[in-house]
């Protein structure tokens, strides 16, 4: 009697635990309409993709943060404490050794009065390189609040001068070659009709472009702005669009990067959806480089939640001859793409 | 003086002392029982942010009809985007307050301008189910300030959590009592 109580016991126990929900794989229970989902969005129609990737440089760093093309075409690669420097054939000629980590950087260019000077952004100041890698500045602390995000460098004949984006105050910085901070650009100013940079994301990246204008991204607006050096806002140059469709920029804040393509043009990186477009002179959408297909090593990375497990955003860069070099931090590695068309590389 | 009666010899010396030493052991195993039990009523469930994949679970599991898991929101962390993914649907009509363009499937989140863009996102936990689509969609593009915790107002602090056991990434963890939420901080990524 007491035997078959046992086993009846055992019985009701082994059915009761194994009714016990372990997959959890009920979900909110809300209809399937109430699901969050990016698939359709995460699609690009393959017409629009006018790039390949042509190759790659594999990155020895856990954390890289930005890359720049310096003179004939180098490539540099910022991350942990350290500056990665190849040719542009992909060959790795040196390494520079920093102190702390750097968040961006940029390259004097052949015209510039410098060429090969490399201007490091740290957290809260910029320290300057030259091209053998010795270290030759560093420049005032910019304070507790500041985050430098991007640098860029003006290398026309007559200005050289250095911008860097400040995303914790949410300016601009200019400063001379000689590191003098000389003017804040972009600060909130009803008459001037400047709304201020919207940064809720450290994500604020600029460019000098061709025509001797300063472009600065307005994450938050989801537009690229234009400035004068001296930091009049031209309005009328403005462009971007909020918008899931591929000829926006999605989220709440994108593009998250940004670098001027040689003959005039953009190259764009958003977040969250990883894309890699260009744009026109004129800010028109002309086509797609690299999609979630390629920068996104799993399909449900996108929706991820937990930090340690969420897809690094990618930087972007471009060269002389047009090819777009994307910083891609979670594959470890520039991901080198050129134009499907050979006549893109020198169009856009 | 001693009589030779009084004194003890070897073995009850040796037998008395395994008494008291059996004594003060099971008084030590008892009272080390005793402190387990104290610890143990004093921890309480809750989510660790960090684990979290926002599956929707704490919608379903909870065994109360209305879960106790609720989003809540790390205002430091916030962006007060005007076009809060968590707040709208991925592809909204339009950035205002219209039913077809929010994202929680209750309205629980509450949207209020500050100041041109900026906009104050807020939880109303009446309304709040513990589906963590907000969660979902802050985390895709923003800062991932809206997130997930056990609500102790509500909370009965089961022995077997129905949801702990459901939770596919073990994001449920027992804490103290005394700092029951685990929550945000800007910077931390926590």
């Amino acid at each position: 009697m007491i035997g078959i109580a046992v086993v009846l016991a055992v019985a009701i126990g082994a059915v009761a635990v194994s009714r016990v929900p372990r997959s959890g794989d009920a979900g909110s229970g809300l209809p399937q309409r109430f699901d969050y989902d990016l698939k359709t969005h995460k699609t690009i129609d393959p017409a629009l993709i006018l790039y390949r990737q042509a190759g790659e440089l594999p990155l020895d760093l856990s954390a890289s943060r930005a890359v720049a093309v310096g003179p004939e075409d180098r490539i540099y690669v910022a991350g942990d404490q350290k500056i990665l420097v190849f040719d542009r054939e992909g060959t790795r000629r040196s390494e520079i050794a920093l102190e702390s980590e750097p968040r961006c950087l940029a390259v004097g260019g052949a015209g510039n009065k410098e060429p090969g000077r490399i201007y490091v952004g740290m957290r809260d100041h910029v320290e300057v390189y030259g091209p053998d890698g010795t270290r030759q500045a560093v420049w005032e602390r910019l304070g507790e609040k500041a985050v430098l995000t991007s640098i860029a460098v003006a290398d026309s004949a007559d200005e050289h001068d250095i911008f860097a984006a400040d995303a914790g105050h949410r300016v601009v910085h200019r400063y001379d070659p000689s590191g003098k901070r000389l003017a804040e650009i972009g600060r909130r100013n009803r008459e001037q009709k400047i709304r201020g940079f919207i940064i809720p994301s450290p994500y604020f990246d600029l460019a000098v472009t061709a025509d001797g204008l300063l472009r600065v991204v307005n994450p938050g607006m989801h537009r690229i702005e234009a400035y004068t050096f001296d930091g009049h806002f031209e309005e009328p140059l403005v462009w971007g669009k909020a918008s899931l469709e591929i000829e926006g920029f999605c989220g709440c804040c994108n593009p998250a990067n940004m670098a001027a393509m040689p003959g005039g043009g953009y190259v764009t990186a958003e977040k969250g959806i990883p894309r890699v477009k260009i744009y026109g002179a004129d800010g028109n959408f002309v086509g797609v480089v690299a999609g979630p297909d390629v920068l996104a090593p799993t399909a449900t990375i996108t929706e991820e939640t937990r930090e340690d497990h969420k897809l690094e955003v990618v930087d972007v860069a471009a060269d002389s001859r047009g090819r777009i070099l994307v910083l891609d931090p979670a594959a470890r590695k520039v991901r080198i793409f050129v134009a499907r068309n050979p006549q893109m590389e020198t169009k856009s | 003086m001693a009589s030779s009666s009084d004194k003890l010899d070897r073995r009850q010396f040796v037998g008395n002392g395994v008494r008291i030493a059996g004594a003060i052991g099971l008084g030590g195993f008892v009272g080390f029982l005793a402190g387990r039990r104290g610890s143990a009523d004093d921890t309480v469930w809750q989510i660790d942010p960090n684990k979290c994949i926002a599956c929707g679970n704490c919608a379903t599991y909870c065994v109360l009809d209305e879960s106790a898991a609720k989003c809540v929101h790390s205002y430091p962390m916030c962006g007060y985007c005007e076009l809060c993914t968590g707040y709208f649907e991925p592809d909204p009509n339009d950035l205002n307050s219209g039913a077809e363009n929010q994202l929680c499937p209750t309205g629980a989140i509450v949207r209020k301008f500050v100041e041109e863009p900026y906009h104050e996102y807020s939880i109303d936990e009446a309304l709040c189910i513990g589906c963590a689509k907000c969660v979902k969609g802050c985390n895709a593009f923003g800062n991932g300030s809206l997130y997930m915790q056990v609500r102790h107002d509500r909370c009965l602090n089961c022995n077997e959590c129905a949801i702990a056991v459901a939770c596919p990434s073990q994001a449920f963890v027992r804490v103290p009592a005394s700092n029951p939420y685990l929550l945000k901080h800007k910077g931390t990524g926590a």
